[in-house]
C-alpha cells in the first residue's frame, strides 16, 4: 500500500499537463483521480500515447494506405477503395493484417529455422527502443544528453538484422536482397551519421527537448545536412529511389521473400517503423521537434500534435517519391554515397563548424 | 568498322535542378487534381465504339451456307454443324475465339454481327461452345452500371467523362453495300491455257482459244457473275475479281 503511493506520488510529480481533462480528474475522489492519471505519467505517456506506441500504431495503419492512395493519384490509377468505400478504403491495412493474422507461416525447408523465425521479431529491438529517446515536444520517455546519438545507433542497428532475415532464408533472391541491402549500408550510413554530427555541432546538445526548445530550425541552420539526411534516410528505408535491395520487379521484396502469414506482416511494417523513427529524428534535427503555436487547452499535447503532423509530413514525403522516381542501379547509388553526398555531408560538417565558431 | 558507341547525354546541373523540379511539381499537381483513368468496371462501364469486337450474334435469315466465317477462322472457333434443314450453320467455340472478327468481315451475307457485349461467363469450358441457336440470342449478362465512361481528348490529352444512364451494347450492322465483282486475267502471258477455269464457270464465262501457237483465255464479262470460284481454282494465281466499270 505505502509502495503504491510512493508510485502515485512520483507518477504525479511529473505529469502530463493537459488543461483540457485537469477539470474531469479533479471531479474524481483523491485515490481515484491519482490512479486514473497514472497513465499521464511523462515516461510512460511518452511510451504508450505519443510519441510511441499508440502514434506508431496508427501511422502504421495508415501510411501504407496514405502512401498506396497517393501514389495511386500521381500514377493516374485509384488505389485502395472497395474496403469501406465512402472512405476511400482507409482501413485497408487493417483487412491485410487480418488476413496476414490467418494466413499460415511457411518456414522452408532450406532455411535456418531459430533464426528464420526470431529475426523478424527481434529486428523490433532496434524499432521500438528509440521510441523511448523521440521527443514529441516536452514528452519523452528518457530524456538524456545522448538521445539523438543514441536513437542513431539503434537505426544503425537496422540493416544487421535484415542481413540476419535475409541470411537465415536460405532462398537466392534473399541473398541477393540482403547483399544489396549490405551494400546500401556502405553507401548511406557514413553521410548519414556524418549529417547528425554536423547537426550536434550546431546544437551543442543531443537533447532533442533542448533542440526543440531551442527554437533554431535546422533545415535553415544547415540545409546541407538536410539534404544528406533525406537522402540517405530514403536510402536506408529502401524508399523508391532507392529500393535496391527490395526491388519488387526481380527480387520479390528481397530479404523478405520467404516471410508468409503474420511474419511477412511484421517484416513488411518494419520499414515503415524505420522510416518513423528517422521521420522523428529528421523532424527533431530539421524541422524544430514539437515547436509551433501553443494550442493552450492542450498543454503539453501541444507540441506533441505538432511533433506528429510534422513528422507526418515527412513520412508523406517519401511515400511520394515512390510516384516520382525510378530506381537507381545499385552501383549508381553507391557511387553517390561515396562521392556527392559523402562531399555534402563532409561540406555540412564545415558549414556546421564555421557557424559554431561564429556565434562562439 | 568499331563499335558505334553512343553517348550519354551531358546535362548541366541547372538542368538536373530543373528537371527534378518539374517531377515533383507534377507529381504535387496530379495528388491535388488527379487525370485518373480507372474505369470502375461493374459500376459503370466504358462507352466502346460501335465496331467494338465483343460478343458475336448470328442471323439465320441472311447466312448463305457459304462457310466463309469456318474457313477464315485462324483460331479454328467455328465449327459448322448441320441444322434439321440441312444446312449447315456455324457454332462459335469462346475458349478458342480471340476476337479477330475475320468472320464477320468476311461474312458474305452479312449474317454475322458485333455486340459491345464483353462480359459473358461461364461455368466451365464446355459451356464457352455457342450452338447456333445460342448465336442468334444475345447473351444473358448482369448489369450493375449506372454511368458510362468516355474517353474525350481536351488539351490534348485524354480525360474521362461520366455519363448518367446504360450505354446501348447491341449494335446495328452499318447498312452493306453490295458491290457486282467481274473477274479479271492479271497476267495473260503466264496462262498455261490448262482450262480449269473454263471446266470450273457455271455460266460459261470462260473459254479457251487457240490464238496461233497460244492458247488464250478469253472472258465473257457479261456472262460472269463475279462468283469468284475460278479465282480459287486457278493454279496460277492469274485470276483476280475487280469492281465492274462504272460503280464506285
Ligand atoms: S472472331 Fe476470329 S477467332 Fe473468333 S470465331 Fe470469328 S474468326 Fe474465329
Ligand atoms: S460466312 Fe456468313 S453466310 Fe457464310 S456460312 Fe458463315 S455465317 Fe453463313
Amino acid at each position: 500500500m505505502k509502495m503504491l503511493g510512493q508510485i502515485l506520488e512520483l507518477a504525479s510529480s511529473n505529469r502530463v499537463e493537459i488543461p483540457l481533462i485537469e477539470p474531469l480528474l479533479g471531479m474524481l475522489p483523491p485515490p481515484l483521480s491519482e490512479l486514473a492519471a497514472l497513465p499521464l505519467w511523462k515516461p510512460l505517456f511518452a511510451a504508450l500515447v505519443v510519441p510511441g506506441f499508440a502514434t506508431l500504431g496508427l501511422l502504421l495503419l495508415l501510411l501504407p494506405w496514405i502512401e498506396r492512395k497517393l501514389c495511386a493519384r500521381i500514377q493516374w490509377r485509384v488505389g485502395p477503395k472497395e474496403i469501406v468505400s465512402w472512405l476511400g478504403g482507409i482501413i485497408q491495412l487493417l483487412a491485410d493484417s487480418l488476413r496476414f493474422l490467418f494466413q499460415e507461416v511457411i518456414v522452408s525447408r532450406d532455411s535456418h529455422r531459430p533464426y528464420f523465425t526470431q529475426f523478424v521479431l527481434l529486428s523490433f529491438i532496434p524499432a521500438l527502443l528509440p521510441m523511448l529517446f523521440v521527443a514529441a515536444g516536452t514528452i519523452i520517455a528518457i530524456r538524456t544528453e545522448y538521445s539523438v546519438q543514441i536513437m542513431l545507433a539503434l537505426v544503425c542497428l537496422f540493416p544487421v538484422f535484415i542481413l540476419g532475415m535475409g541470411w537465415s532464408s536460405g532462398n537466392r533472391f534473399a541473398f541477393v536482397g540482403t547483399v544489396r541491402e549490405a551494400f546500401m549500408y556502405f553507401a548511406y550510413e557514413v553521410p548519414l551519421i556524418l549529417s547528425v554530427i554536423a547537426m550536434l555541432l550546431v546544437f551543442g546538445t543531443g537533447d532533442p527537448v533542448a533542440i526543440g526548445e531551442s527554437g533554431r530550425l535546422g533545415i535553415v541552420l544547415n540545409p546541407l545536412a538536410a539534404l544528406v539526411f533525406f537522402i540517405a534516410t530514403a536510402m536506408g528505408t529502401s524508399r523508391l529511389p532507392f529500393e535496391i535491395p527490395e526491388a519488387d520487379q526481380e527480387l520479390a521484396f528481397g530479404p523478405f521473400i520467404e516471410y508468409s502469414g503474420i511474419t511477412f506482416g511484421l517484416a513488411y511494417v518494419l520499414a515503415y517503423e524505420k522510416l518513423y523513427v528517422l521521420s522523428a529524428l529528421f523532424t527533431t534535427l530539421f524541422l524544430g521537434g514539437g515547436s509551433g503555436p501553443m494550442i493552450a487547452p492542450l498543454g503539453e499535447l501541444s507540441g506533441a500534435l505538432w511533433f506528429v503532423l510534422k513528422v507526418i509530413v515527412v513520412m508523406v514525403v517519401f511515400a511520394a517519391l515512390r510516384a516520382i522516381y525510378p530506381r537507381f542501379r545499385l552501383d549508381q547509388a553507391l557511387k553517390a554515397g561515396w562521392s556527392s553526398i559523402l562531399a555534402i555531408s563532409l561540406l555540412a560538417i564545415i558549414i556546421s563548424s564555421v557557424e559554431v565558431v561564429m556565434w562562439a | 568498322m568499331g563499335i558505334k558507341r553512343l553517348k550519354m547525354p551531358e546535362y548541366s546541373f541547372g538542368d538536373k535542378v530543373k528537371w527534378h523540379a518539374a517531377a515533383v511539381g507534377t507529381a504535387f499537381k496530379e495528388a491535388f487534381f488527379p487525370h485518373t483513368v480507372t474505369v470502375h468496371y461493374p459500376k459503370e462501364r466504358r462507352k466502346f465504339p460501335d465496331n467494338f469486337r465483343g460478343y458475336i450474334l448470328f442471323d439465320i435469315e441472311k447466312c448463305i451456307n457459304c462457310w466463309q466465317c469456318a474457313f477464315v477462322c485462324p483460331a479454328n472457333a467455328i465449327r459448322m454443324k448441320e441444322a434439321p434443314n440441312k444446312k449447315y450453320y456455324p457454332t462459335i467455340d469462346y475458349a478458342k475465339c480471340i476476337f479477330c472478327h475475320f468472320c464477320v468481315d468476311s461474312c458474305v451475307g452479312g449474317a454475322l454481327r458485333t455486340t459491345k457485349i464483353h462480359d459473358v461467363a461461364y461455368a466451365d469450358v464446355n459451356e464457352m461452345l455457342a450452338e447456333t441457336e445460342q448465336l442468334m440470342e444475345p447473351p444473358e449478362i448482369v448489369r450493375e452500371d449506372r454511368r458510362y465512361v468516355e474517353y474525350v481528348i481536351e488539351e490534348d490529352d485524354v480525360r474521362l467523362r461520366r455519363v448518367k444512364g446504360q450505354d446501348y451494347l447491341l449494335v446495328e450492322p452499318p447498312p452493306r453495300k453490295e458491290y457486282s465483282m467481274v473477274c479479271v486475267c492479271d497476267d495473260p502471258e503466264s496462262c498455261t491455257g490448262c482450262g480449269t477455269c473454263a471446266d470450273v464457270c457455271e455460266h460459261y464465262a470462260i473459254s479457251i482459244s487457240i490464238e496461233g501457237e497460244y492458247k488464250v483465255i478469253r472472258i465473257d464479262t457479261a456472262r460472269c457473275t463475279g462468283c469468284g470460284l475460278c479465282v480459287k481454282e486457278c493454279p496460277l494465281r492469274v485470276l483476280r475479281l475487280v469492281r465492274r466499270e462504272g460503280e464506285q
